[in-house]
């Protein structure tokens, strides 16, 4: 039979539109389940992996890497990961639990079974998140340095055991063993998931990772207004905005007052570049009017006032990062970066060098003169 | 058979009944491509269509963004658009209608109409008009596009530096600007060639330049002054870009630049920028006036010398837009003086018009209202301009609105007015139905009532202390009421252009061939019945005014009676005419369509955008498939020398012509016109910024040892006797002599570039270090281009050779070749004596 | 309209009194010009066929084209220069005054033994001829009083002059006239002409450090002003406050305008740009500072307001 093609056009149209409204009968009707329990087909799971895995390859394509070796970096992201990725992904001498076990797909287990991913698809992963997987996507977007620390540490997951972990996660923390009415009482997670130690120190010890600002010292109010800015997401950062919430009542005040009462910690090696060390100090003192650069030191030696952050014998890599964020655009939401972030951007690659030495390189204790 | 004399051109060249078959072969060979495949066409009617079209639609949206900041401004200290995105408005507004409709559209109607006009089958290179349209037509939209992605330019349309230098200017949007601009400057030039080419070589036999239509005359005139002038403002955009990508600092001051540097040469473009778009609108004045008033031109002969005089006096005067700089008072006087003298010209124009209005009839048709409208608009944009020529004057308006105010009447009245007289003038030309009248009056009421309203309350405003570019005016200012009226104008000028598109969408209907034709009874060639490969036969021509003073001409034309009634090889024809008194001197074969064209601007485009992103590997790779495009066109051009053809009856030409004789002769010639200005562009900014900065010039002592330019200079010579030489083996069987004397040719003159840049190297020079190491690289940086052109032109030639297509008869490639390699000597050696040599004697 | 003069036509000084003449004879002169053309026009299309043969010669070129501009050009051309000398010529009897334009505010410097800074608004004796130098620190500026006379240009590296008198009390807006990117509309500022004693005395409290706090909420206002870093970039003579960056604030109180001309200088409009400065003027080179609290902006911006 020869279909005339103008039919043929009216016909293919009309089988289309027929398709169409039974698939949506369907739906309505509810016959289809969306049950986890069930789980998908075979040829279903096959489907969705294979266009998972190419979505990801695809996506990645152009990301550049920076060097994922550093142990600063490292350090920061298997803290991130203890308390962020372990529930559902497990880690060496942390199960996965049985909830996150029944999701569909179920997590993989990423101390033992991760796929050969790219750097780049890792970090494209953690960043978007997957659909229909309940992996999330980085809950702060602008914070790629962030992502990048916790790709780091996944590519060191696979060679940890228990113990190496544990040091790692929890940056050398000792966790005493809870009493049995302890335990009885009050709330038990993971241990010492929400210590603010494990990465920033306490007593006299530094944080574990030199991307991490040190708090010993710093003014209280300072880091109330911080962590406030953190938990009502107006800060970026996907790692402290979970840490924040999860924070309560007074605890912002009383976590602040411990911080601020002690002593800034020793130093480990202090930067060496005695001619960088002295444009950095110059600029700090002086500025630089012609760039629209005003002194450092106006806002963060000892008189400024106490919602600005102390900077003398800060961690220089901390204070790297966190100038070239603003500089590379990342926006400024909070009220005092909204000062220092056209700041960062007057200063020249080099004046964020120079002045990062200068402060790591200040002694804390005698404090950064005016 | 000798060539046919002037005498021999009276009467018909050609007998009846004409060959069966003849009119069949000419309409296969001009068949145009069907369908989508349209845009291969090379064609000019095709071409000038779209490039017409493109035109309009960007004045349609820079007249959008036009009424964007009218709104904005309605009322004091509104919010309707944010501060950054009235900058970016403002200066797309300004470069789009500048370089993205005025200077193309009056390019596309000189395109779309010379050929018929002159009596020509098509222009001498219809693919280079077909390229030049593509790479405006892709360039105009990507760059047009900015505005959506938040990355336009907003340093205003003349980009003044150091607000668009890197450090105040980060970004992509002045990058944009500045490649893109400079892209579509290119595409510029290459239909400037094609015009100055077109109307000395192909205009129809017995068209004497004394006989030429005045059109003809202003666009021969349009595109000399782009071969002047816009080689400046290249210059401007290399060194702007260089400076931005790669800090050499031409502009900086803390390094010896200067940022006037860049006002001279944008200027000494921009200037006669406003020239350029005027004068053809004035030849299309100068073709509608007589047709209207049924009468000749009145002063034909003066009004040529007044365009001529007008192209010269507008490159006198550039610093009138620079009068509050705090320019030394004799050189204001100088400049004021220039300014006013430039208005004189324009005056004897104006009466000529009235003088052929007062020796006819004039029909007050649509056309007749728009060109009365100018008349009015245009005067009152010469008096505002004698009166900012006026030194103190200007020192009080420079920069405000009465300046905005003044250009909109210059550049809207003296050219947008006879523009849109144009179209409904020339519609019945190439549309199968004329405009409406009925629409044509309402369309003009409503933009002349709409532009007096807008535009002259903002003269008062100016006056009242407006400056211009303000994204919004404090209440206390009192300019409220006066800007309110001048949204309104806005308005109603833009209804106007609504109902000229109703128009449009109502009754345009292209043809290309058999449109409506000679309603209004003109006297110039495009009134003939004409069809895509223009008129059946070339028509002898014998007065200025030939359908009036030569009865019968179109109907003997569409018999054949005259040139060329058919094709003599099969493919698209021409006649090459002599310069001056246009005596039949060749046969040219054109080529027929094809995607060459389109692709190659479409990469070439590539290539400039993707740069701009900094993309630079798919740049390139961009660059080397437009470059690949570039060699496949080329290399069906040049077609092998055919026994002598016969296009009237007895009367035979050649159809191969080369040395100055050949039409591609011409066309070098004037690309060299454009290299030497662009070059002497270089030198002027090298002298001024010596001027202003002498502290940053070397001592002799600190220079390369004089023994560098001294092998350099050696190399080059010895490059260029090399070519010599290699003429000498053209006509040998030797192919291996030849092509080895051109390849020891590039290898000297890449030699020299080298040995240049390793001396500047080697005493310690960098460009980013100061202004006169920018300046030394510079100038190695521009010679890099030529020679690079010069090592594609020389591959292709010996490619040609080998192929056996190049020979002592067949010889244009290398006669373009040999030009150019010449010029590159001379500018080279050149170059070294200012390096090299200027430094130990300042 | 406030007093504020900024208009060409209203010229108050010698320097703008001569353009507007000029201006008044260029206009006449377009008038005139501009009603013959329209009248020629006419004639070619309506006039009487004698009045039509008369202009369709190439005589009517020679003589309306040709003869006429070059006549009148030529006297126009001459009033021009005139008039160019007589504005160019300086003396050496004027005060210096040296401005600079930034993005977006006028910085200004008196000339004397001890320099005085101030900003966005310039002072002057009444009948006094002032020079002004005129400096860019970033971008190319214009500086530009209508009613006192033309604009010249800022440029960066290049120093310009400008002379400029007034001959009446009062205040004269001037505005930034090139285009410097950003907030170009309102870079405006005012120039404050006074009689000759109380210029004088007022140049002798502009040129001295302002009065020390004295309330306790002043110096409160005073110690914040210190810890938040406001003295990084603005100074305020007599005090540790020494930033070069953004305008002197010696005698903020003095002035009439805060924000660059944007606001009328009340306290409600300082603590106003102090919080959101990038609303009133987006674009402009000082933060927002929304870190105080109620208590806190009170006492600072009873200090600033008390910087007389």
């Amino acid at each position: 039979m020869r279909i005339p093609p103008q039919l043929r056009i009216r016909f293919i149209l009309l089988a289309g539109l027929a398709a169409l409204l039974l698939g949506f009968l369907f739906m309505w009707s509810g016959l289809y389940s969306v049950a986890a329990s069930r789980g998908h087909w075979a040829v279903t799971e096959w489907l969705l992996t294979f266009a998972m895995r190419n979505s990801v390859k695809t996506h990645a394509i152009g990301i550049e890497v920076p060097p994922l070796g550093n142990a600063d970096l490292v350090t920061l992201g298997a803290a991130h990961f203890h308390s962020g990725c372990a529930y559902c992904h497990g880690a060496p001498g942390v199960p996965i639990s049985p909830i996150a076990r029944a999701m569909l797909p179920p997590p993989p287990d990423l101390a033992t079974n991760m796929r050969p991913w790219r750097d780049r698809e890792l970090f494209w992963i953690i960043k978007h998140g997957i659909k229909y997987t309940g992996m999330p996507a980085w809950s702060v977007q602008q914070r790629d340095d962030e992502v990048w620390a916790l790709a780091a540490f996944l590519r060191r997951l696979p060679g940890l055991d228990a113990a190496q972990y544990r040091e790692l996660a929890l940056g050398g923390l000792a966790v005493p063993p809870q009493s049995g009415q302890s335990l009885a009482t009050s709330e038990t997670t993971a241990p010492a998931v929400g210590a603010c130690a494990r990465c920033h120190g306490a007593g006299d010890a530094r944080p574990a990772s030199a991307l991490v600002p040190i708090l010993h010292g710093q003014p209280a109010e300072f880091i109330v207004a911080s962590l406030e800015a953190y938990a009502s997401a107006q800060r970026a950062s996907g790692i402290m905005q979970p840490v924040a919430r999860a924070l309560a009542g007074d605890d912002f005040r009383r976590v602040a007052d411990y911080y601020a009462a002690l002593q800034p910690p020793a130093a480990l090696e202090r930067p060496t570049d005695a001619s960088a060390i002295a444009r950095g100090r110059a600029l700090a003192e002086n500025g630089d009017p012609a760039a629209l650069v005003p002194a450092c030191a106006g806002c963060h030696g000892q008189e400024a006032l106490k919602t600005y952050p102390r900077l003398a014998g800060q961690n220089l890599a901390y204070l790297l990062n966190r100038l070239r964020l603003w500089k590379n655009g990342l926006a400024p939401a909070t009220a005092t970066e909204t000062i220092m972030a056209p700041i960062a951007r007057a200063l020249s690659d080099r004046q964020i060098e120079d002045v990062g030495a200068y402060y790591a390189s200040v002694d804390a204790h005698a404090g950064a003169r005016r | 058979m000798s060539e046919p004399s002037q005498a021999r051109l009276a009467g018909h060249p050609n007998r009846l009944p004409r060959p069966k078959g003849e009119l069949e072969a000419l309409e296969a060979a001009w068949e145009r491509p069907k369908g989508w495949r349209i845009v291969t066409a090379v064609n000019n009617t095709v071409v000038g269509y779209f490039y017409v079209g493109t035109a309009v639609l960007f004045f349609l949206l820079a007249g959008i963004l036009a009424l964007l900041m009218r709104l904005q401004l309605a009322v004091p200290s509104n919010t309707f658009l944010s501060p950054e995105t009235y900058n970016q408005i403002f200066t797309m507004h300004g470069t789009v209608m500048m370089f993205l409709f005025a200077v193309p559209v009056v390019e596309a109607m000189g395109i779309l109409l010379l050929p018929q006009m002159l009596g020509a089958r098509d222009l001498p290179f219809p693919r280079l008009s077909a390229f030049a349209f593509w790479a405006y037509f892709v360039g105009g939209l990507i760059f047009f596009g900015t505005l959506f992605y938040d990355v336009a330019p907003s340093g205003g349309w003349f980009m003044y530096p150091p607000l668009t230098g890197a450090q105040y200017s980060p970004g992509l949007g002045a990058d944009f600007w500045l490649l893109g601009i400079g892209f579509i400057e290119i595409s510029a030039i290459a239909g400037a060639i094609e015009l100055i080419v077109g109307v000395l070589r192909t205009r129809a036999p017995g068209m004497t330049l004394d006989r030429m239509p005045m059109f003809a005359w202003t666009m021969l005139i349009f595109a000399a002054m782009i071969a002047f002038a816009f080689p400046a403002v290249i210059l401007a955009t290399m060194l702007l870009e260089l400076e931005r990508a790669f800090g050499w600092p031409f502009f900086m001051p803390q390094k010896g630049g200067d940022a006037l540097l860049w006002q001279h040469l944008f200027w000494f473009f921009g200037h006669p920028e406003v020239y350029i778009i005027f004068l053809p609108a004035a030849g299309m004045v100068s073709m509608i006036v007589p047709t209207m008033a049924r009468t000749p031109l009145v002063g034909y002969r003066m009004i040529v010398v007044a365009l001529i005089a007008t192209g010269f006096f507008s490159f006198g005067l550039w610093v009138h837009h620079m009068f509050t700089t705090g320019i030394p008072a004799l050189s204001l006087s100088f400049f004021s003086a220039a300014s006013m003298a430039v208005a004189i010209p324009s005056g004897i124009q104006v009466f000529a018009w009235i003088a052929t209005i007062a020796a006819g009839r004039m029909q007050l048709a649509t056309p007749s209202l728009f060109v009365l409208g100018f008349l009015f608009i245009f005067t009152l944009g010469g008096l505002t301009g004698v009166m900012v020529a006026m030194v103190p004057f200007d020192w009080q308006v420079h920069d405000t609105y009465f300046v905005v105010a003044h250009f909109h009447y210059v550049l809207v009245g003296g050219m947008v007015f006879p523009l849109f007289g144009a179209f409904y003038y020339w519609a019945p030309a190439f549309s199968r139905r004329p405009l409406s009248e009925r629409l044509g009056k309402v369309t003009f009421a409503l933009m002349f009532v709409g532009f007096n309203v807008a535009f002259f309350p903002m003269h008062i405003s100016g006056l009242m202390g407006m400056p211009r570019r303000v994204y919004t005016y404090p209440a206390v200012a009192e300019w409220g009421v006066l800007n309110m009226i001048s949204t309104v104008g806005a308005f109603l000028f833009a209804t106007g252009v609504l109902v000229f598109l109703l128009d449009l969408v109502r009754n345009l209907r292209p043809a290309l061939s058999d449109p409506a034709g000679d309603v209004w009874k003109g006297a110039s060639l495009e009134w003939m019945h004409n069809h895509v490969y223009g008129p059946r036969s070339v028509p002898l021509v014998t007065s200025r005014d030939p359908l009036w003073d030569q009865p019968g001409l179109s109907e003997q034309s569409k018999e054949g009676r005259h040139y060329l009634p058919g094709t003599v090889t099969g493919q698209r024809e021409t006649i090459i005419t002599s310069p001056i008194e246009a005596v039949p001197e060749a046969l040219q074969r054109l080529p027929g369509d094809g995607w060459p064209p389109l692709l190659g601007a479409v990469f070439t485009a590539g290539f400039f955008m993707l740069l701009t992103v900094k993309y630079v590997m798919l740049a390139f790779v961009s660059g080397a498939l437009a470059l690949l495009m570039i060699l496949v066109w080329m290399w069906s051009s040049d077609p092998a020398p055919l026994p002598r053809a016969e296009i009237g009856h007895g009367i035979k030409v050649s159809t191969y012509l080369s040395g100055p004789r050949s039409h591609s002769w011409w066309a070098m010639v004037v690309l060299l016109v454009v290299a030497g200005s662009l070059y002497l562009s270089f030198v002027f900014s090298y002298l001024f910024l010596w001027t202003v900065s002498p502290q940053v010039w070397p001592k002799p002592g600190q220079m390369p040892p004089s023994w560098w330019p001294i092998l350099a200079a050696t190399l080059l010579a010895a490059s260029s006797g090399l070519i010599l030489l290699a003429g000498r083996f053209l006509p040998s069987r030797n192919g291996v002599a030849f092509i080895g004397a051109i390849a020891v040719a590039v290898l000297l003159l890449g030699g020299s570039l080298g040995a240049d840049v390793l001396s500047h190297w080697r005493a310690g020079l960098r460009p980013d270090a100061d202004a006169h190491g920018a300046l030394a690289y510079m100038a190695s940086f521009l010679q890099f281009q030529l020679v690079l052109t010069l090592v594609v032109m020389a591959g292709f030639a010996i490619a040609r050779s080998l192929a056996g297509m190049l020979n002592l008869r067949r010889r244009v490639v290398f006669d373009n070749l040999v030009l150019l390699w010449h010029y590159t000597v001379a500018q080279g050696l050149f170059g070294l004596l200012l390096v090299h040599g200027f430094p130990r004697i300042a | 309209m406030s007093g504020t003069l900024q208009s060409v036509l209203a010229p108050h000084g010698p320097q703008a009194g001569q353009i507007a003449t000029l201006a008044w004879v260029l206009f006449a002169f377009g008038a005139v010009i501009l009603a013959l053309v329209i009248a020629t026009i006419w004639l070619a299309i309506r006039g009487t066929p004698h009045i039509r043969e008369a202009l369709a010669r190439e005589r009517t070129i020679m003589v309306f084209g040709l003869a006429l501009p070059v006549v009148t050009l030529t006297i126009l051309l001459f009033c021009g220069v005139w008039l160019t000398r007589a504005q160019t010529g300086h003396t050496d009897d004027a005060m210096r005054i040296e401005v600079t334009g930034e993005q977006w505010w006028w910085r200004v410097v008196y000339d004397g033994p001890t320099p005085a800074t101030s900003a966005n608004e310039i002072r002057i004796p009444v009948g006094q001829p002032v020079d002004f130098t005129l400096k860019a620190a970033d971008v190319i500026h214009s500086f530009w009083v209508p009613s006192l006379g033309g604009k010249v240009d800022m440029l960066p590296g290049r120093i310009t002059r400008l002379r400029l008198t007034a001959e009446r009390a009062g205040v004269y807006r001037g505005q930034c006239a090139e285009y410097c990117g950003g907030p170009h509309a309102l870079m405006g500022f005012n120039v404050i002409a006074m009689p000759r004693d109380e210029y004088e005395a007022w140049f002798v409290r502009e040129a001295g450090p302002s009065a020390a706090a004295s309330t306790d909420v002043e110096r409160r206002g005073q110690s914040l002003f210190m810890a938040a870093g406001c003295g990084t970039c603005h100074a305020v003579r007599g005090t540790g406050a020494a930033g070069a960056i953004g305008p002197d604030l010696t005698h903020l109180a003095a002035r009439g305008s805060v924000g660059i001309d944007t606001l009328p200088l009340t306290a409600d409009n300082v603590a106003r740009f102090i919080r959101d400065g990038q609303h009133l003027k987006p674009g402009n080179r000082m933060p927002e500072f929304r870190i105080f609290s109620p208590a806190e902006q009170t006492a600072l911006v009873s200090y600033l307001m008390s910087l007389r």
